[in-house]
């Protein structure tokens, strides 16, 4: 355990926030004084068997770093990862599912298709979060628009509930055919089985994913089903360890979408929190890069088996409904990242004469070959290793790498099957992971229609700023930003995220855009917004909504999101515009208005940053050798707590620190920024 | 036409195996974000929705390097250099055709348009890109274009043959107006070819950045490795499997919709020593039974047999994901001409789906013969034709296609289960609210079959219950079920699959059961449609499947409590196996041979 920030210094106020995110291996939390900036941190062994025991250790560390008492907190921002692990894992609650009669192997189908990228001989259909044998059925029927043609059976619910009891399950989703237009059979159905089935968790579809298509939006609610008790139970045991704390302030939990909300609302609806990790991480980007005057960004967050990527531009931080999480589509508001598996643990292989890297990763356990913790695999880790990157022991840090081993990995799996020397091998691995990386920065960037060359390349996780400076070079970028801790933004993040919601409703038939009824549902959705204020707290003055509209040519399948407009004419040029900007045509079809949304935020109070006052020039604390395309060559070491403001360092260097190491390629300078953030440029060519 | 030599040529640096991998990558990158644009941009339902659409890129000659998933290309670039030579083709060129006969089955029925376009750098011809999409109606004799009914080609639409619809960047915007003017749906039509005109462009600058990024010769060497690659592989493979000599397997489809079948596909692979003492491997298709009258013949490029193949053998093996030098594989491809496999013009072809699908069934009997492990035979995927008009809120009649293509069972494996209710690859349902948002039909059921999956130790997949009431004031039904009189084989001791079948206002007196290859079916409001589609075929004893997965199944409704006992020797009470019972059942254990249809056999 560890702790650091300017120990004189106290809290003056109870202007404290504090921020926890609990990974895999460290629970890192950062308590900040909002009136004046300061930032004190502290890092903690994660707990998985009790992540809340983590929590709290994390916040007396905190607290005692500060001096300050639990008290003066005024919020505790959180960012988890249960939701997504239960769904990853495979290890959420026994679930089961009401659906309409006659439609139970929906779930099953799926849209019926083998996937695209998959080869029809070996493709399995993966397992469902709920099998066949634990949907039921009830005789009700709702058509298009919401109409009732069949009234809800109310004998065939009793049976339902009968069935569910033998199935012995903790947790119901209910999700019946265009609840989405309509949702008081579900709304019924949840009532009934919550008076008979007492302490069984129930996620009706119309509260989760109100939109068309069956198959998404039963997915949607077995997967929140899923979730459901694991996130509800968590949340209620932080809380409870809070208030035995004495912790006055609110819990507020880092959602998909970026925003944080309320506990409430996520007991509601966890599967909101599926992407809540990543998302922390993208916003503490954001944040950094605009305390540096950067708004265009494309952030990298690369981990242990895989790498999230993401663009925001102009500050805004891209949404999609049409993410993924692991196997399952998951159409819930989400930031708008690709995610690939290449990360530090990718393995390396030969096969048939062709390298591959990842996507299986050698994980935590066993690492790496140069963690020395049985993993004898090549990776991309061990790549790093070899030519130099990094330092055999990391400055500050407990673990010293095998660098033995990390070649011998190498030698064995990649060097010799291939008959090349190691030092390629190495760097072979490293192009193809970073061509991974950049396929999907292109997927971010060029396909959303952006030049990734007017972007800044942010990359952060333990294992991001070592490719920094070669992605930037692979996409043209000539801008790397290294924020201060790379290795704990996502701590970061929480301070520097919004209270934000989203209310969403789609026509009950899409057609041309009628302005008056448009202006109706966007009242009701401010009206919904509104509420969710009221329950959230937030002053009448901080309140913030945005109105947006969903378009298509009629006959799409697609919409596009466009900022809102006064007439329906300037909501149809906003469209078409769009449409030939991302895809390079215009159609000559009528536009249709699908879906009017309202976005709501609060900004919530955020540390002013802190500035880095000038050092003198920076000294090396030593040289190492390094594997540079042009030959081995010892190459300056900085620690990075030593360097302040102004200084420049030319490349080839290292820069370490206790969260990650830097390397700055040949080419390539590093100057240090007033707010602590290191920026590389390259030199013209 | 020549061009200025290429700096790079000269030095002819060879491409190393981490560029070869990144450079695939980059391609497979460059190919899956031309099918994202179709996807987002593409009006029809049969696209957007279904999403049959396909994409791939060729080297600079034309041979496919880089495809969909999917055994079903032919070679797709021949065809349009036999009416623009090659060395004509300029940067801003694009050529387009659906004419089958004319491009020797590259598209094999008319409903799917192929647009491609060569890709320059510096002026040097580098690569094709290529986008491909069933378009939803382009003509003939009903809505939708194919018909059971058809016995001519000129019923399934109109015929483009190979020609130039852009000329280095001029739009030859006549022949787009007689195309859209010839569909009963033109504003689809429109669309549709926007969007894959939009993709075709996105793939020629991709190819054109990867080509600035990797040097001419090195992305050349490149796509000439990953041909070989495969080719090389596969044959290995295909050695592993087949000995010396000739191995034979047939299967049949079992009608053309016009009173004839059934049609037997045989097929064989020759392997042999060649002059020069190599092995040389020799697909012979010539005893399949005759070309049938109805629209059921499959024109099948010479690529087909090596491209089903090459991925049966790529599956699995990592890195080895091109779709492509699978037909470099086989150095013989022997057809009949006026074979069902090879028929004379004109003879009808819309409905090849269903002998596309035997197809790869036989392909995977003739690897089983042989002693490999090739999965059991799947259902041949359905097709439902609903079109007719219905009356809208202002009284005008508006005329509607709902061309709906029902998933089935694929045939169980030596490592797993049979897929089920599955279409094809990258082929979706239309999901039922959707469906009822847009077309006059309401929806009673959609799940799967009961005991349709083909018993195994590992289960066939089941197929698909859909079941509609028509709200149309009136429509036309067409239909396309194969694999009622041969149903999916089973293997090792698994049996065949359930048939399907089609039947209207079932349980009433007005029950009808319908041929399942037919067309014509006059609906009124109010009728119901019940299709069952077919299961796939199992895979060893299903004595040998764990009890508990037969409990699974009888839970999830797949399997019926007597056929657990029947065909499993399990005992199934309530929601637990009866083991006493089991043990009992399972002590006398059925016989079996080699395959199974309907009777174990030895050969089928």
């Amino acid at each position: 355990m560890s702790f650091d920030g300017a120990e004189t210094a106290h809290a003056q106020t109870a202007a404290l926030t504090l921020a926890v995110d609990i990974g895999g291996t460290f629970t890192d939390v950062a308590l900040a004084d909002t009136a004046t900036g300061q930032v004190w941190r502290a890092k903690t062994p994660s707990r998985p068997d009790d992540p809340s025991e983590a929590f709290l250790t994390g916040l007396r560390l905190a607290l005692d770093a500060a001096g300050a008492a639990p008290g003066d907190l005024r919020q505790v921002l959180h960012g988890t990862t249960v939701a997504t692990n239960m769904i990853l894992e495979g290890k959420g609650a026994r679930a089961a599912l009401v659906t309409t009669r006659g439609f139970r192997h929906v779930l099953g189908i799926g849209r019926q298709d083998i996937p695209r990228a998959a080869n029809l001989y070996n493709w399995i259909k993966p397992e469902r979060p709920v099998p066949a044998s634990r949907i039921v059925e009830v005789t009700e029927r709702i058509l298009p628009g919401g109409t009732v043609a069949k009234a809800l059976d109310e004998d065939s619910v009793a049976t339902a509930a009968d069935a569910l009891r033998e199935m012995d399950v903790d947790s119901v989703a209910i999700c019946l055919l265009h609840a989405f237009a309509n949702p008081d059979h579900e709304r019924r159905v949840a009532e009934i089985l919550r008076a008979t089935l007492p302490g069984i968790a129930i996620t009706a579809s119309s509260d989760v994913l109100p939109v068309v298509r069956e198959y998404e939006r039963t997915l949607a609610s077995v997967l929140n089903a899923v979730v459901m008790p694991g996130v509800t139970h968590y949340v209620a045991r932080i809380e409870e360890k809070l208030a035995a704390e004495g912790v006055p302030a609110p819990l507020l939990l880092m959602q998909s979408n970026g925003g944080v909300a309320g506990a409430g609302k996520i007991r509601s609806a966890p599967a909101l929190t599926a992407l809540s990790g990543p998302a922390a991480g993208v916003v503490g980007a954001r944040s950094a890069a605009a305390a540096c005057g950067v708004d265009d960004i494309l952030t990298v967050d690369i981990g242990g088996t895989s790498a999230d990527i993401c663009l925001i531009a102009g500050g805004e931080i891209g949404l999609t409904q049409q993410g993924q999480v692991g196997d399952w589509p998951l159409p819930l508001p989400m930031v708008d990242m690709v995610t690939i598996g290449a990360g530090g643990g990718s393995i390396a292989r030969v096969a048939d004469g062709a390298l591959t890297v990842g996507p299986e990763s050698a994980g935590a356990t066993p690492g790496p070959a140069a963690y020395g913790r049985g993993g004898s695999e090549a990776t991309v880790t061990d790549a790093h290793v070899v030519l130099g990157h990094l330092p055999a022991r990391l400055l500050g840090g407990d673990m010293a790498l095998d660098v033995v081993a990390a070649r011998r990995a190498l030698e064995d799996g990649v060097a010799k099957p291939l008959g090349i020397a190691v030092e390629d091998a190495a760097r072979g691995i490293l192009a193809i992971a970073d061509n991974k990386m950049v396929g999907a920065l292109r997927v971010v960037s060029v396909e959303r229609g952006f030049d990734p060359r007017d972007f800044t390349l942010l990359p952060f996780g333990g294992a991001g700023p070592l490719h920094g400076c070669a992605l930037a070079d692979l996409i043209g970028t000539r801008r790397v930003l290294i924020v201060p801790a790379p290795g704990i933004l996502c701590a970061d993040g929480l301070m520097a995220a919004d209270l934000k919601s989203e209310f969403s409703r789609a026509r009950p038939r899409a057609g041309t855009a009628d302005m008056a009824e448009a202006e109706q549902l966007c009242l009701e959705l401010e009206a919904d917004a509104a509420t969710w204020f009221d329950v959230e707290g937030v002053a009448e003055g901080d309140r913030q909504t945005n109105r947006v509209a969903l378009l298509r040519y009629a006959g799409q399948g697609n919409e596009l999101a466009v900022p809102w407009a006064q007439t329906a004419e300037a909501l149809e040029a906003g469209f078409a515009a769009a449409h030939r900007a991302l895809y390079g045509f215009e159609l000559n079809a009528p536009i249709e208005l699908v879906t009017l949304r309202v976005e709501a935020r609060a900004a919530m109070q955020t540390p002013a940053p802190s500035a880095l006052t000038p050092g003198a020039p920076p000294q090396p604390v030593d040289h190492v050798p390094v594997a540079l395309p042009s030959g081995r060559e010892n190459v300056p070491l900085f620690d990075r707590s030593t360097l302040g403001a102004g200084a420049l360092i030319e490349g080839p260097a290292i820069v370490s620190q206790l969260d990650t190491t830097t390397l700055i390629a040949p080419g390539w300078s590093g100057t240090v920024q007033p707010s602590g953030a290191l920026i590389l440029t390259k030199a013209d060519p | 036409m020549t061009h200025a030599a290429d700096p790079d040529i000269t030095t002819a640096p060879i491409c190393d195996p981490i560029t070869l991998e990144i450079i695939q990558g980059a391609i497979q990158a460059a190919q899956s974000e031309m099918e994202a644009l179709i996807e987002r941009t593409a009006i029809s339902a049969f696209i957007r929705e279904k999403k049959d659409f396909y994409t791939a890129i060729f080297d600079r000659e034309g041979v496919m390097a880089v495809g969909s998933m999917v055994p079903i290309f032919g070679d797709i670039t021949t065809p349009v250099f036999e009416h623009f030579p090659i060395e004509t083709m300029q940067e801003g060129d694009l050529y387009w055709y659906n004419d089958c006969y004319g491009s020797y089955g590259a598209v094999s029925h008319s409903n799917d348009q192929v647009l491609l376009a060569p890709v320059f750098h510096k002026g040097h011809r580098v690569a094709f890109v290529m986008s491909w999409a069933h378009f939803a109606d382009i003509g003939g004799m009903h809505p939708g274009s194919i018909s059971p009914d058809a016995t001519e080609i000129w019923q399934e639409g109109i015929i483009i043959p190979p020609t130039k619809l852009i000329e280095a960047g001029v739009v030859n915007d006549a022949a787009l107006a007689i195309f859209h003017r010839n569909s009963r749906f033109p504003a689809q039509s429109e669309g549709d070819m926007s969007a894959l005109m939009a993709s075709v462009r996105l793939g020629v600058q991709r190819m054109a950045e990867a080509t600035d990024r990797f040097g001419t010769a090195v992305l050349e060497d490149a796509l000439a490795q990953l041909l070989d690659r495969t080719r090389r592989l596969v044959r290995r493979r295909l050695a592993e499997t087949f000995d010396y000599g000739t191995h034979r397997f047939t299967d049949a489809i079992d009608s053309d919709g016009h009173g004839n079948g059934p049609f037997h596909l045989r097929f064989a692979i020759i392997r042999e020593k060649g002059p020069d003492g190599t092995d040389r491997f020799i697909f012979d298709a010539t005893e399949t039974d005759d070309q049938a009258p109805g629209p059921v013949n499959l024109l099948m490029n010479r690529s087909i047999p090596g491209m089903a193949l090459g991925l049966f053998y790529l599956g699995g093996e990592p890195g080895q994901v091109c779709n492509a030098g699978g037909p470099l594989a086989l150095d013989e491809v022997r057809l009949r001409e006026g074979s069902l496999v090879k028929p004379r013009w004109p003879a009808p072809l819309g409905m090849r789906g269903l002998t596309m699908m035997r197809v790869l069934a036989t392909l995977n009997g003739l690897v089983n013969a042989a002693g490999g492990q090739a999965p059991a035979a799947q259902a041949a995927y359905v097709v439902a034709l609903i079109r007719g008009s219905f009356t809208a809120k202002d009284g005008s009649a508006t005329p509607f296609l709902l061309a709906d293509g029902i998933g089935v069972g694929y045939g169980a494996r030596a490592f797993a289960d049979g897929m089920d209710a599955v279409y094809f690859v990258a082929q979706e349902n239309y999901p039922i609210e959707f469906t009822e948002l847009g077309y006059p039909v309401s929806f009673r059921t959609y799940g799967m079959v009961m005991d349709s999956g083909g018993p195994g130790a590992f289960r066939g997949g089941t197929g698909i219950l859909r079941e509609y009431e028509i709200l149309a004031d009136s429509a036309m039904l067409g239909i396309r079920i194969d694999g009622v009189e041969n149903p999916p084989w089973g293997i090792k001791g698994g049996k065949s699959g359930a048939p399907g079948r089609i039947v209207i206002n079932p349980g009433t007196p007005d029950e009808k059961v319908l041929p399942p290859l037919s067309d014509g079916t006059m609906l009124k409001q109010g009728d119901v449609v019940r299709i069952e589609t077919g299961g796939g075929g199992g895979y060893g004893h299903p004595f040998d499947r764990p009890p508990a997965k037969v409990l699974e199944d009888v839970l999830a409704g797949l399997v019926s409590i007597e056929a657990a006992a029947r065909e499993y020797g399990v005992a199934v009470t309530g929601r637990y196996v009866d083991e006493a019972e089991t043990a009992r059942l399972r002590a006398t254990r059925p016989e079996v041979k080699p395959f199974h249809r309907k009777e174990y056999l030895d050969v089928l």
